[in-house]
């Protein structure tokens, strides 16, 4: 690609501007890298008087910064080149965030992006949260944060049992009117009013939770997404009380592909999803734990991930 | 077998992959599944094995299930022109059990329709 010989010059990390070389560049931390600016003007660049003179059309430089956008590393290096660069490296950069109460802590998301309507959170289409606190240590509402994420299509949600709230998903109810894919591994087992917050839901999983009893005192909500791709399901104790509460959505299931997990009598509940969807069902994988050669009561959270593929799929 | 012990696919009629998971050596519901399939569009059956726990599958039950699913299987190769893929489970000790799966399904063997992954 000729156009990348006559402007790529190889940024380096250290090897920028003053004001660069203060930053704090680490590849395993991206957001302390690119959180030189609070201000979203500017974000755009305008008025920024030291960015570096470029006689080519941004929309050229935002095809070069875009066939980096598997290169975390250079990426970050490009943000030191100019803050003309930084809008779209930045778009790259945070299009997937992660959360973990180890490496990638909440808290220090907030730190850095104090205020959440200035944090670089509207580039993020993949969201992933495990083990988050309901509060954070700095005293900082999840849901205050979650809700800057507004873009979010794909939002993956492990080991989450919030409390403080009615609903101890509350803080994520529709937090991203654009979610298409929502995966829930080991929460609270009150999913449903999670699930019906999001309206273009086309992709449903469902791992190791223990749901709520059928549909007794459950009410079934007004609308519910279209759920037109897939659905993976593999619920501790069996996806009996699941199934019923699904095929109680008022909009229907539309599932083109399933992925069931069925423990002993759960094959009635498997049919029943089946003949929901027959009218677009085009994949179906069943993993199969017959009661008595695989009791549930001996069925482990890992168990479920490996019966359901999600783990090597 | 009671009907509620198998899905039944006979109203999936856009269905074109299905895909079973097997542990342990109760590979009845498989047939008993697969026997209610009436999707013209069907194009890859797949069976994820975990071979290791295929222990009990040589005695006599188990081997005339076995049977069942090598002659269904073949039916649908002779119908539908679709090869079942086989496939070992992650973790269950590979495919040194290769030969006792070939001896489990011959027709299919036999025909080198096996597709062992």
């Amino acid at each position: 690609m000729k156009v990348l010989g006559t402007i790529i010059w190889v940024p380096t990390a250290g090897k920028g501007t003053d004001e660069n070389a203060a930053l704090n560049l680490r590849t395993d931390f991206p957001w302390t890298t690119v959180g030189i600016e609070q201000n979203p003007a500017s974000d755009s660049g305008a008025g920024d008087q030291r960015h570096m003179p470029c006689s080519l059309p941004p929309e050229t430089l935002d095809f070069v910064i875009d066939q980096l956008h598997d290169e975390p590393a250079t990426l970050r290096a490009c943000c030191l080149v100019s803050k003309s660069w930084i809008p779209r490296t930045r778009r790259h950069l945070f299009a997937h965030v992660q959360f973990d109460d180890l490496e990638y802590p909440f808290d220090s998301w907030i730190r850095t992006f104090p205020d959440p309507s200035n944090s670089p959170a509207h580039h993020t289409r993949s969201l992933s949260i495990c083990d988050l606190p309901t509060s954070t240590r700095t005293g900082t509402d999840v849901g205050n944060c979650i809700r800057a994420f507004h873009n979010v299509v794909h939002f993956d949600l492990n080991h989450y049992a919030g409390v403080g709230y009615d609903n101890p998903l509350a803080p994520f109810f529709g937090f991203s009117p654009v979610v298409r894919s929502l995966s829930l591994t080991s929460t609270s087992s009150e999913v449903f009013d999670l699930i019906c917050s999001f309206p273009l839901l086309e992709d449903l999983e469902l791992i190791d939770f223990c749901p709520e009893d059928g549909t007794v005192g459950w009410s079934p909500p007004s609308t519910s997404p279209k759920l037109t791709r897939s659905l993976n399901l593999a619920v501790r104790g069996g996806i009996h009380s699941t199934t019923r509460r699904l095929l109680n959505f008022p909009d229907g299931l539309h599932f083109a592909k399933i992925t069931v997990t069925c423990i002993g009598e759960d094959f009635r509940s498997a049919t029943d999803l089946v003949s929901k969807c027959s009218d677009t069902l085009e994949s179906l994988k069943v993993c199969c734990f017959l009661m008595g050669a695989f009791p549930s009561a001996s069925l482990t959270g890992q168990d479920l991930t490996a019966a359901c593929g999600r783990s090597h799929a | 077998m009671p009907r509620e012990h198998h899905p039944d696919l006979s109203k999936a009629s856009k269905l074109k992959d299905l895909t079973f998971l097997v542990k342990r050596s109760n590979i009845h519901w498989v047939t008993a599944a697969l026997q209610t399939v009436e999707s013209k569009n069907l194009q890859q059956i797949t069976i994820r094995l975990h071979i290791a726990t295929l222990g009990n599958s040589t005695e006599e039950t188990g081997h005339r299930e076995w049977q069942d699913l090598d002659r269904l299987l073949i039916q649908f190769w002779t119908s539908h022109s679709i090869r079942p893929r086989l496939v070992d489970a992650p973790n269950s000790g590979g495919w040194d059990a290769r030969d006792r799966v070939q001896c489990l399904l011959p027709e299919l063997a036999r025909r080198n329709l096996l597709e062992l992954q």
